[in-house]
């Protein structure tokens, strides 16, 4: 086997070759390691004289056949084959990408099972909307970006009850909550969200809260990404420069629920958000 | 490894061989050709015409000087391997689908399809390895199988003595050639037998079958040895020598290929370990199902030919040789 490496090689045209190759001084060597040096110079084609050095390493790998096999290396070709030079065919034989066989020991099989587990988990979810616990986002929970820095809504909600449980006199919206015997239309119930007071509620600005200490690079869809998991936002106002459009540093947050707002400002006052520390409180009436 | 892709036929490959060396590796396919390569480098020294239908089987005999070939034109023919040439021509009321020289190369086994009224059948003739001379059109023996299920696959037991066959129905049948009579019969597959090959020393093989396993069978008592289950339709099954390995091929039924994912058909040569019958390894390549899988007799590289038309020529890696079971 011949194992070639070429260094600094100048292509130059055979026909040019022929001429040039006798006149310049040419010098083959042969080293210790076998390693076969052939310098030539010649001159290319800008009138430039190169230096060509190419190392010849030659090898000889010994294979041992067995003899009537070897024979049967000399046969001459047939059929379809007849008269063709040997050595492989290039329309009959192609090499293919390089594969790897990893042999384990640990079961290739096992792997495949937990594969099709997966895959069955994958299925059994597809009529399902994913929905992360934390943020709400369609992800699961253990992939939720907040995950490090926001608890799980269920735990905020319980949180919330036992605070309330504590200070149950003083809340707001504790007189809604234990309405006792007077008649409270559906719609104006607490919890529910009614289609057609919707716009009455956007304006009202009990459920609204005021986030500062924002960050300047703040957009409404990070406001809303952050709010989005304590309940149904109904109005987001980033206020911005009026000039540069960079955030101000502070936002409203309107909920369509007081309760949702009131959780949010729970959870998201003291928060660290993009290396700032939120500050959150109810919005004060305008009037 | 890079596997080496040998493009020889249009149509998809039915059985692969190599011969007693192992130097030459015959490949068959629905393409009516015989083609003949160099294992070692891919390079194809010859083809064999005369057939004019789909060729189902090959064997070589053990000097690499005679090849049997069995087609669905209804014949089966005897070649000499170095120039191409037909020197004999066999001819059935039915399409053969399985050919197999004894162990001293005088005989051969040609299994019949079962086909328009006429019953499957495994005839014996008598074979002369001299390519000079005449062969026998009267075979030696001749069961057929007038009930039960049609034999698919046939295999000769060590020292010839007798003829394991593989059915359609998951049985795997013990014929006594002489007499022609069923000496065993056990049904360990739930669905047709595709393949079935002899160990080295034919004390024992490895059946394949559409019911998703491979197993092993001692050949003198058809005791069951092992059992490789996958989760793939098998179409053959071939036993390494070197390591304790079995390499298995199959995948979808080329039916239903064109409706699946690729990732999803398992066209993957699986390496299972013989012994302690657990998965080891995956060979990818083929994008169709496997049909035929043989090793070379030195154990240092297999084949696969698919659905797809190809044969590829695998030559492992060092590691492979160096590959240990921790177990072991």
């Amino acid at each position: 086997m011949l194992i070639g490496s070429v260094r600094n090689v100048t292509k130059s045209s055979w026909a040019d070759e022929v001429g040039e190759e006798f006149d310049l001084p040419f010098e083959t060597y042969t080293d210790e390691n076998g390693v076969k040096t052939i310098i030539e110079y010649k001159t290319n084609d800008d009138g430039k004289k190169v230096k060509v050095t190419r190392k010849i390493k030659k090898t000889l790998i010994t294979e041992r056949v067995n003899k009537v096999a070897a024979e049967r290396k000399k046969w001459a070709k047939f059929g379809d084959e007849r008269g063709k030079k040997a050595g492989p065919d290039l329309s009959t034989t192609s090499i293919g990408e390089q594969i790897f066989l990893k042999l384990s020991t640990t079961g290739k099989l096992a792997e495949s099972v937990e594969e099709s587990e997966l895959n069955k988990k994958k299925a059994a979810l597809i009529g399902k909307k994913i929905l992360c616990r934390i943020c709400k986002g369609d992800h699961f929970t253990t992939k939720c970006p907040y995950k490090d820095t926001l608890q799980p809504l269920d735990e905020l909600n319980k949180d919330l009850e036992a605070t309330k449980e504590a200070v149950p006199a003083n809340e707001p919206i504790a007189p809604e909550s234990s309405t006792g015997g007077k008649y409270i239309p559906p719609g104006m119930r607490p919890g529910t969200k009614s289609t057609t007071s919707d716009s009455y509620k956007e304006r009202r600005d009990d459920a609204t809260i005021r986030v500062t200490n924002l960050s300047g690079d703040t957009t409404e869809a990070d406001i809303h990404d952050l709010f989005r998991r304590f309940g149904n936002i109904s109005r987001v106002y980033l206020a911005r420069d009026r000039e540069t459009n960079v955030c101000k540093g502070f936002a409203f947050v309107s909920f369509v629920l007081r309760d949702d707002a009131a959780k949010a400002l729970q959870a998201i006052n003291g928060y660290g958000y993009d290396n700032l520390i939120l500050r959150v409180e109810w919005a004060k009436s305008s009037s | 490894m890079r596997p080496i892709l040998l493009q020889g036929h249009t149509r998809s490959l039915t059985q692969i061989k190599y011969n007693y060396e192992g130097d030459l590796l015959f490949t068959v396919a629905k393409d009516q050709v015989v083609n003949v390569w160099y294992s070692h480098n891919g390079e194809r020294l010859g083809t064999y015409h005369g057939h004019v239908g789909a060729i189902w089987t090959v064997d070589v005999n053990s000097t690499s000087s005679i090849l049997l070939t069995g087609s669905a034109d209804n014949t089966a023919k005897l070649w000499e391997v170095r120039t191409g040439k037909c020197l004999h021509t066999w001819e059935f009321k039915t399409a053969v689908k399985r050919v197999a020289f004894s162990e001293d190369d005088s005989m051969a086994l040609l299994v019949t399809e079962q086909h328009m009224g006429y019953p499957g059948s495994v005839t014996i003739y008598s074979v002369k390895n001299d390519i000079n001379a005449e062969q026998s059109d009267e075979p030696i023996k001749s069961i057929i199988n007038q009930e039960g299920s049609k034999a698919m696959v046939a295999a000769w037991g060590y020292l010839n003595r007798y003829i394991i066959t593989g059915h359609e129905n998951g049985e795997i049948s013990q014929y006594d050639w002489k007499t022609g009579d069923k000496i065993k019969s056990i049904h360990p597959h739930t669905s047709v037998i595709t393949d079935l090959q002899m160990s080295e020393d034919r004390t024992y093989f490895i059946t394949s079958s559409k019911d998703k396993s491979a197993q092993i069978f001692e050949s003198n008592t058809l005791n069951p040895l092992k059992k490789y289950v996958t989760d793939a339709p098998l179409n053959s099954a071939s036993i390494a020598p070197i390591q304790d390995f079995v390499i298995l091929g199959g995948g979808q039924d080329a039916m239903i290929v064109t409706s699946t994912l690729m990732s999803q058909g398992k066209f993957e040569c699986r390496f299972w370990h013989k012994i302690l019958e657990e998965e080891v390894g995956r060979v990818k390549g083929h994008f169709g199902p496997i049909n035929t899988i043989a090793v070379h007799p030195d154990g240092k590289s297999f084949s696969s030919g698919g659905e797809d038309g190809y044969v590829r020529v695998h030559h492992f890696d060092e590691d492979y040789f160096k590959f240990k079971y921790p177990e072991l």
